[in-house]
């Protein structure tokens, strides 16, 4: 499947950055296992890095991650599903398994559970290579590994701007939190200009 | 850093956010539709840019680098070709 092909080098590179943020083998492969949802990894791994605070990281996750809400509601209403499925299908719901199963007009939960396992098995098996991998890397602050934070994040914002309110958005939540992380430490510049952006955007389209 | 704590509650919001949306039925109102489709744009935005500098007065080299990935990003789309782009960049660029 294509999808492997985005999925497999961004999960080796979220684990190369944990491992340079200071993070165990063990801890980088329990955020793949337990949390499973690779831009909140890899903006957790970049503010543990520069000893952002906990809550701040559980904040950021959150704004990273509400937008699930809607994919449920959107699946939730074209499979049928059980209670059990329910559980299980939400732990494993990513934006990739969202897409395809709409885009493929899925219908029944076994399609949906297969596209979803077969993420979650090609995203831990590249977070453990990428982990142990990055453990041997000789001084990676020199080779420029942080560099890789703002060019996956870059990669990943790109492809979603589609109209000009959106760049609009990207541009102001960018430049606030430029001017914020000058004067307030941590994940609040994040957490303050992604909240603000957001609803600049939905109050410029109302 | 306490890292399990932060895991756990990681794991928390992100199953949560999850499983409400497959387990409740509910409309959200409009505003709050649009709101969410710009918060991932937001978020990646504010977490572009407090890190493109870096603290090692690399600060040009870095922005010319990841113009050049942006670029790559908008023609091409592709994640992993934009990082590859991004960093054969930025260190071609250090060399010179």
């Amino acid at each position: 499947m294509p999808l492997w092909l985005g999925v497999a080098p961004f999960a080796l590179a979220y684990a190369v950055l944990a491992r340079n943020a200071g993070l165990s083998i063990v801890e980088t492969q329990a955020l793949s296992l337990l949390v499973f949802a690779g831009s909140a990894q890899v903006s957790a791994v970049g503010l543990f890095g520069r000893g952002v605070g906990g809550l701040e990281v559980v904040l950021t996750t959150f704004l990273l991650n509400v937008r699930h809400v809607l994919y449920g509601m959107s699946l939730g209403r074209v499979v049928p599903m059980t209670r059990r499925e329910r559980l299980i299908g939400a732990y494993l719901l990513t934006d990739e398994a969202y897409g395809v199963s709409v885009a493929r007009g899925a219908r029944s939960f076994p399609f949906v559970l297969g596209t979803e396992v077969s993420l979650f098995l090609v995203w831990n098996a590249m977070t453990l290579a990428g982990a142990l991998v990055g453990g041997v890397i000789p001084d990676p602050e020199r080779l420029g590994v942080d560099f890789v934070f703002p060019v996956a994040f870059l990669a990943l914002l790109v492809p979603l701007l589609r109209l000009r309110v959106d760049v609009a958005v990207a541009l102001v939540a960018g430049a606030a939190a430029w001017l914020l992380a000058k004067w307030l430490p941590g994940g609040v510049p994040v957490l303050g200009a992604g909240v603000s952006g957001a609803l600049l955007g939905a109050w410029l389209t109302r | 850093m306490s890292f399990w704590p932060t895991c756990l509650g990681m794991l928390a919001v992100t199953f949560g956010s999850r499983l409400t949306g497959l387990l409740v039925r509910m409309r959200l109102p409009p505003f709050w539709l649009r709101f969410l489709h710009f918060v991932p744009i937001a978020v990646f935005a504010a977490l572009i840019t407090p890190s493109l500098e870096g603290s090692r007065g690399e600060g040009g080299i870095r922005v010319a680098a990841a113009a050049l990935a942006g670029i790559v990003a908008w023609r091409t789309r592709h994640l992993a070709l934009t990082i590859a782009v991004g960093l054969a960049a930025f260190w071609l660029l250090r060399l010179v």
